[in-house]
């Protein structure tokens, strides 16, 4: 029996298909054309790089398989492919990320334009192979351009969008496509697979190592040491450092460009660092990271249909800090409940809280705000769960503030 | 410039001492027809006060002194053999030449009235073949030279290494015969230490030079390799490691491209510690060494644990080639660098170089090469080679190898060994080529 085609909705879009997030990302990949990638499995990336994988042996990706030994040598093979000028790309998670920590915090500064997918993991102890951000929020101060996808859509086309903002010549720095562990890796539904040649054509022309290359044509020494007191080490080394930050605050605007170009090719619109949704007449808001969002939208619905004014923000880009964008949002709300699916130990809250308090300080809005942590290890976060934090929320509207974080999961 | 034939002399095996004036006499014979030692071109000279003997023979120098002396140009340097050339219708008898050279090379014999010297009898020297005990020996001398002093220093001069460094001599040996068609990573160490990545915006290398972790030399190098294949270049991918980065904290990735056999050559320096950071203790350190974490006191003497042999767990990686090698024997080196370097375009090749460290292991600067030859000659350090599917074969087979403190007693960083613990590192050693005689089907 013939399977009848998905119908497709947009267009540049070759074919629709079903499938889960790590497979949504391994077609990423394939339009992507990369070079070289390197893969260690780890759950709950391994589908994603079996996807890969087998998509190499098919021939439908055209690249460098390399299998090692573990993901410290997934990124420092990434790193001598990109420095020989080759397109790159892995995935990893939790302790996988922990243990490729050493190469991983030194490839920003050496602006290599590596695309690596983590499929969040939350952090152990205790042991825990479930989703949670903790992996990815532990590294956010590492120079690594991090973007929280919501949708298994748009892990893919995020995925393909990562090579065109991290090969930006303004940018150039390696980019975390982030999504969530178990709901978006594993979660199944229709996706459209853009036509390979629009991808070709949206990506351009690769250049990988015009800046920083170890090839016997052009000669130069990478990363001799650099600092110290005297000479001119440290004048050098702040250079370096304040490249690093230039480049990373150039990013937030061709993030941008490159979600509205792919919206006039492929019709898809995503907001590229802040998304602002029913906020315009809300009194207070919840701000939320990742595919938690599609549950608390629900909650926003019903809420409003109770008469509530509520809106939601989402983040989609967490790093570099869309400042302007996530505070242009928080003016238009009185208080806002802020949803992580990780902790921030030092402040006995959620990270992304933290960072939301900066942004307050820096609009002048001293609103009401609290911190709510839900969805750690996998735990599912409902409508029911954001409907609490709504509520909570309107509390602190009317004045009643609290400092310790709620977790939403604490009585499931 | 061809290679010069000279005649080596090892004192250590001449039976001068048993009245043997085998040598003398040939020389006599070839050069008069008469036994008479005045008619020999060779003479060897007892040692005062217990000193070995020494040799009285013309060198055939390159810088000679004798023919700087003779005022008629009796005497040159032939360009082609190399040999001084005497020509009797051009000799003034003045005997200039006699004062000026320092080895009793050229000496006036009475008799014939004139100067006579060593002409190497055509190349087949009489005195060589009629040594009883091998102390005399026909050499190609410079041959490294020869072959290799057109091709450029890729270091630049003026590295900061310690005097007496091997270093650096490694390095330079090294990447002068792999050539600029190379991308060199040099982890963490001495090696970059001595600015070869350099410092603040310079760098002491010719060839595109990466400073990669600690911990990633190989499986950076391993990408690199890929990336440049995928684009049809040929580019040696070569690494300079420490034992440290190569076989502690870098040995995950080095297994694991091994196992691959990525196409590297990897090179690994090994000096058996941490020399750059103030020469702490490695995996590499061998037993009873005194180092800044395996000190000397009441309760401890030195490391108490064994080193681990990497060149042996290399090989058992079965990766394309793997061989030892030592500063004291570089033609054996040039071979295997040879090997190696063909090895690595269809695999992974590992060399490991012993290479005593004057700073951290206390012994004069001068006698670096003295420290790495009786590593060598007492079977401490073997030299060997494995290629893929092959047996172990040792190059520098040691027969009758010297006991153990010959080599020992060189480094200060043993002189604290008691007799237990000389007896345990004697005992490690024999074990040790007794493995190596067994992959090498010997025993």
């Amino acid at each position: 029996m013939a399977t009848p085609a998905l119908k497709l909705k947009h267009p540049g879009c070759a074919q629709s298909i079903v499938c889960d997030g790590n497979e949504a990302a391994a077609w990423a990949v394939a339009l992507a054309r990369p070079d070289v990638v390197a893969v260690y499995p780890i759950t709950p990336q391994s589908s994603l790089v079996e996807y890969v994988s087998q998509f190499i042996a098919d021939g439908k990706i055209e690249a460098e398989l390399m299998n090692v030994e573990g993901e410290h040598s997934v990124l420092s093979a990434l790193h001598g492919a990109a420095l020989a000028g080759g397109r790159t790309y892995t995935a990893t998670c939790g302790p996988g990320l922990a243990f490729m920590f050493e190469p991983y915090w030194r490839t920003p500064g050496m602006r290599l334009p590596i695309v690596a997918s983590l499929v969040t993991r939350d952090g152990i102890t205790p042991q825990c192979v479930w989703g949670g951000q903790q992996d990815a929020m532990t590294m956010k101060e590492t120079g690594w351009i991090q973007i929280y996808c919501e949708t298994v859509q748009e892990v893919l086309d995020t995925t393909v969008m990562a090579y065109r903002i991290a090969e930006h010549h303004d940018v150039m720095l390696p980019v975390n496509i982030c999504h969530d562990g178990n709901y978006l890796s594993y979660g199944v539904t229709q996706v459209e697979v853009p036509e390979q040649s629009a991808v070709d054509d949206y990506l351009g022309e690769k250049n990988i190592n015009w800046h920083v290359a170890l090839d016997p044509l052009r000669p130069m020494a990478v990363d001799p040491l650099t600092g110290g007191a005297g000479g001119p080490g440290p004048a050098k080394f702040v250079a370096y450092r304040k490249g690093l930050c230039q480049g990373m605050q150039n990013a937030l605007g061709v993030i941008e460009q490159a979600h509205a170009d792919w919206a006039d090719i492929f019709g898809r619109d995503y907001a590229p660092l802040v998304e602002e949704y029913r906020l315009d007449d809300a009194d207070y808001a919840l701000v939320t990271i990742g595919s938690m969002t599609g549950a608390a939208k629900d909650a926003v619905d019903s809420a409003r249909e109770r008469g509530r004014k509520v809106g939601l923000i989402k983040i989609k880009t967490f790093r570099p800090f869309p400042v302007a964008a996530m505070t242009r949002a928080l003016r238009k709300v009185r208080a806002v409940g802020v949803v992580d699916r990780s902790v921030h130990y030092g402040w006995d809250c959620g990270p992304l809280y933290q960072e939301v308090l900066s942004c307050l300080y820096r609009a002048g809005q001293p609103i009401a705000a609290g911190s709510f942590i839900g969805g750690l290890a996998g735990a599912d976060l409902t409508e029911g769960h954001f409907a609490r934090a709504i509520e909570r929320t309107a509390q602190l509207l009317a004045g009643d503030e609290f400092d310790s974080p709620v977790w939403l999961n604490e009585h499931d | 410039m061809t290679a010069y034939n000279t005649i080596a002399f090892d004192p250590s095996r001449c039976e001068l001492c048993n009245d043997c004036d085998a040598c003398i006499t040939a020389c006599a014979q070839v050069k008069s027809g008469s036994d008479d030692p005045l008619h020999s071109r060779i003479k060897i000279v007892a040692g005062f006060n217990g000193n070995p003997p020494e040799l009285a023979l013309c060198r055939q120098c390159g810088d000679p002194e004798c023919v700087k002396s003779c005022p008629s140009t009796a005497l040159t340097k032939n360009p082609d053999t190399g040999l001084i050339d005497w020509e009797k219708s051009l000799c003034v008898d003045c005997l200039l030449c006699t004062v000026g050279c320092s080895y009793g090379g050229i000496t006036y014999n009475a008799t014939l009235q004139h100067v006579a010297k060593c002409d190497l009898c055509d190349g087949d020297p009489a005195c060589v073949k009629a040594c009883p005990s091998g102390a005399l020996s026909y050499i190609t001398s410079a041959s490294i030279f020869n072959e290799q002093h057109e091709r450029e220093d890729l270091f630049v001069p003026g590295l900061s290494a310690c005097q007496g460094c091997n270093s650096e001599m490694i390095m330079r040996h090294s990447l002068r015969k792999v050539g600029p068609d190379t991308v060199l990573a040099t982890p963490p160490g001495c090696i970059p230490g001595m600015g070869s990545v350099g410092f603040n915006g310079t760098t002491g290398t010719k060839v595109p030079v990466f400073h990669p972790l600690l911990t990633n030399t190989a499986s950076m190098l391993a990408g690199l390799k890929k990336q440049y294949n995928r684009m049809g270049r040929n580019v040696t991918a070569m690494a300079l490691a420490g034992d440290g980065g190569a076989g502690d904290v870098g040995f995950q990735s080095l297994s694991g491209a091994a196992e691959r056999n990525d196409q590297i050559l990897f090179i690994c320096v090994d000096n058996e510690g941490y020399m750059n950071t103030g020469m702490q203790a490695s995996g590499s350190t061998s037993y009873g060494s005194w180092t800044t974490t395996t000190p000397v006191g009441s309760e401890m003497k030195g490391k108490r644990t064994s080193q681990k042999n990497l060149a042996m767990i290399m090989m058992n990686h079965n990766c394309e080639y793997v061989a030892t090698a030592s500063t004291a024997f570089v033609e054996d080196y040039y071979e295997k660098l040879d090997k190696a370097l063909a090895a690595s375009e269809r695999g992974f090749a590992y060399l490991h170089i012993y290479s005593p460290c004057p700073t951290g292991w206390r012994f004069p600067s001068s006698q670096t090469i003295e420290v790495c030859r009786k590593g060598v000659e007492t079977n401490f350090a073997p030299l060997w080679e494995y290629e893929r599917g092959g047996d172990l074969h040792f190059t520098h087979p040691i027969d009758n190898p010297l006991p153990v403190e010959a080599y020992l007693n060189l480094s200060g960083k043993y002189r604290h060994v008691n007799e237990e613990q000389l007896a345990c590192i004697q005992q490690q050693v024999n074990e040790r080529v007794r493995t190596l005689k067994r992959y090498a089907g010997l025993n």
